[in-house]
């Protein structure tokens, strides 16, 4: 049929332009929470992908994952109801402020009321329970070079809560303690670890610390000063660049982590998600080097990962076999986990996430589909004589049917075309709000060739289909009752 | 020629049973202007309604040409009123959001007609209706006078053979009338053939052929010499 039938479904939408538009307003918001939450979906996943990229996929982590970490997350279970509650960790024991260098240590001290946020005693034993029970005895990386040959690199980089004093400003923050290998061959880990003040650490015999660009800024440190960790004193020799990433989950507003924030960092599904949440977030940590915090930090509560880089070719799967054996060897404890499998595990919870997302947003799209078949079916009953007429000059049912179809699924194309525009805009604009809350650097949305078809080739139909009951009574209707219509 | 062969067409209103035409048997030449009369509920618009295959009959057989109307499908009863049949409505029955010459044009459209040779096709039928400046107007800027010949202009631009006209002039006034029907008695002088169904006897003046119906049969028929 050379019937130009998009000329007179224009015409039709036109002529009933109130009820056509709102109609495709409908079909537009579905249209439009689909493409902003699938663009923004994919944009956060790609960029997540981004950052394991820039670490590597040729790195096995070796975290205390397997017994330590398991009794970690079992102690954490019990503590974290408490903690949900957003209190500030209060918890210190008289030997773990003794010699703190500003005097007795007060959790509130950043100006905050600690009366009313103080965590129960019982839960602050629970706590330091857990995280003694977390630690992990380091691996001797150098001896584990030698023990796995497929090996090229190694280095370790522990993570400890400790309470930080500097001049009159104190609280728990973040300190990280990477060793001298880790930062030789990882530093792209820690965001390249540029060091924006000072220098670099000198030695290994001295209490130096190389601070965060917001810990400095928090705890108003500057190259020289000195600072308090669990009240052993240390001198700022560095102070990082800033990586502009958002403050840590469960850092309040003064940089300082919460029992929340604390007890999800050590006790959350994975440890390998503790590591790989601080890694490319420098801002919030102080780092110490783990040769020295070994000596003067030794016995603290602590987190310790052992990153190792596999040789180009070799096999990751064999590779962590025989890291297996090392630790056994070293009477060590850890599970060998690789990049490779912690970005498929995060990958699965984005892709559920954006699936459940993108699910609720359809929703909304058969809503519009409805309110497009409704249209449809009252426009059957309106134009009931126009259909006597067309059948009258010699139109087939299958031709008034078709017609029909093509009206509605133009306005359900219009409706994708504009809710893709409308969707691609609001999924920029959330993307610059989101952005910095999601911690996962800059991303952008992405609005893919499949993304903007499959959104009008879905449009049109889902229009086209909405448009069938009420097309198929228009076709079937007699052409001398169809004219006698009012 | 049209012939209708004991043709019955009932229906049904609810619980009531209407026999529209009970037994009725035609014959119509081609060439011919043909008048249909009778009270309402007679059953003439029921008549033509067969004659142009947009109903089917209870009973009976209806043939043109030789071909029997009544063993068509649905996709071919459209084909047959699409390429044989040219209908005038009284209420002249426009696509109200298309302009006229775009009314007229759609018969062709539906036949497979590209929109340029419909277009050039359309534009000639509304000339030749005297419509040519016209016919870039819709239906409601029209008078009725005009929207009937564009009806007439869209009836004829199939180039059909049979052009039935239900009460062409009932909303016309009688110059606008008289113009209309001088259009189609011309046509009958075209070897097409006419048949107008009215209840007005000036018209049935102009016919070769008066056919009177009472209580859905033929009460009488009457062929007479015009002038034409």
């Amino acid at each position: 049929m050379k019937l130009n039938l998009f000329r007179l479904a224009m015409k039709n939408i036109r002529s009933r332009r109130t009820r056509s538009w709102l109609t495709i307003l409908g079909v537009l918001v579905g249209v439009t929470a689909v493409v902003a939450l699938l663009s923004i979906g994919t944009g956060v996943q790609e960029a997540v992908l981004q950052q394991f990229e820039d670490i590597g996929y040729d790195i096995i982590l070796i975290s205390p994952m397997g017994a330590a970490g398991g009794q970690a997350r079992s102690a954490m279970g019990g503590f974290m109801p408490g903690a949900a509650a957003g209190g500030r960790f209060a918890g210190q024991t008289a030997a773990d402020t003794s010699a703190t260098s500003g005097g007795t240590f007060s959790p509130g001290s950043l100006g905050q009321d600690t009366s009313q946020d103080a965590a129960p005693q019982e839960d602050l034993a629970q706590l330091r329970d857990a995280l003694r029970a977390a630690a992990v005895t380091s691996l001797d990386t150098e001896l584990l070079l030698t023990q796995v040959p497929q090996l090229v690199e190694a280095g370790t980089l522990g993570t400890q809560i400790q309470p930080v004093v500097a001049g009159t400003t104190s609280g728990f923050l973040r300190v990280s303690t990477p060793s001298l290998d880790f930062l030789e061959a990882f530093s792209s880990v820690l965001g390249g670890f540029s060091v924006e003040r000072g220098s670099f650490f000198t030695n290994t015999t001295e209490n130096q610390v190389i601070v965060g660009a917001r810990s400095a800024d928090l705890l108003g440190l500057s190259v020289g000063d000195d600072v308090s960790i669990n009240g052993i004193a240390f001198t700022v020799i560095g102070i990082l660049a800033s990586s502009d990433q958002a403050a840590e989950e469960g850092t309040d507003s003064d940089g300082v982590l919460s029992g929340q924030g604390l007890t999800q960092s050590l006790g959350s599904g994975n440890s390998a998600d503790l590591v790989l949440r601080g890694l490319t977030n420098t801002d919030d940590s102080l780092f110490v080097l783990n040769e020295r915090a070994s000596e003067v930090l030794v016995g603290r509560s602590q987190m310790s990962v052992t990153i190792t880089r596999v040789e180009a070719g070799a096999s990751i799967s064999a590779a962590k076999d025989a890291i297996n054996v090392a630790i056994g060897q070293q009477g060590a404890s850890g599970t060998p986990i690789s990049i490779q499998e912690v970005a498929d595990e995060i990958q699965g919870t984005l892709s559920l996430i954006e699936t459940v997302l993108a699910s609720i947003a359809a929703v909304a799209l058969i809503v519009g589909g409805v309110g497009l078949m409704n249209t449809m079916y009252t426009a059957v009953l309106e134009r009931t004589r126009e259909i006597g007429i067309l059948k009258s000059v010699g139109a087939r049912d299958g031709q008034v049917m078709t017609l029909f179809l093509f009206d509605s699924g133009l306005m359900g194309l219009m409706g994708g075309v504009l809710g893709l525009i409308l969707g691609s805009v609001l999924s920029v604009l959330g993307t610059r709000l989101l952005g910095p809350s999601l911690g996962v650097g800059s991303f952008s949305p992405i609005i893919d060739a499949w993304l903007v078809g499959g959104v009008l080739v879905f449009s049109f139909v889902l229009g086209s289909l909405s448009g069938v009951w009420p097309a198929w009574r228009a076709s079937r209707l007699n052409p001398v009752e169809a004219l006698a219509a009012e | 020629m049209l012939v209708l062969n004991d043709v019955y067409k009932t229906f049904r209103m609810g619980e009531t049973q209407v026999n529209a035409l009970r037994g009725v048997s035609l014959e119509l030449p081609v060439a011919q202007f043909s008048v249909i009369m009778g009270h309402s509920g007679s059953g003439k618009s029921t008549l033509m309604h067969l004659a142009g295959c947009l109903d089917v009959p209870t009973r009976g057989q209806v043939t043109y040409g030789g071909m029997d109307l009544t063993s068509l499908n649905s996709r071919e009863r459209a084909d047959f009123r699409s390429s044989d049949v040219g209908f005038v409505f009284q209420k002249y029955n426009l696509v109200s959001n298309l302009t006229a010459v775009e009314n007229v044009a759609l018969p062709l459209l539906l036949r497979n007609t590209t929109t340029k040779q419909a277009h050039a096709q359309a534009v000639e039928a509304l000339n030749s209706v005297g419509l040519q400046d016209r016919m870039a107007h819709r239906p409601a800027k029209l008078s009725g006078g005009e929207q009937q010949r564009v009806a007439i202009a869209r009836a004829l631009v199939n180039d059909p053979t049979m052009i039935l006209a239900d009460e062409p002039t009932g909303n016309l006034d009688t110059a606008t009338g008289d113009r209309i029907l001088n259009l189609l008695s011309q046509f009958a002088g075209d070897d097409k053939m006419v048949l107008v169904v009215t209840h007005n006897p000036e018209i049935a003046d102009m016919a070769d052929l008066v056919i009177y119906l009472r209580d859905g049969q033929v009460e009488s028929q009457q062929f007479q010499e015009v002038a034409r």
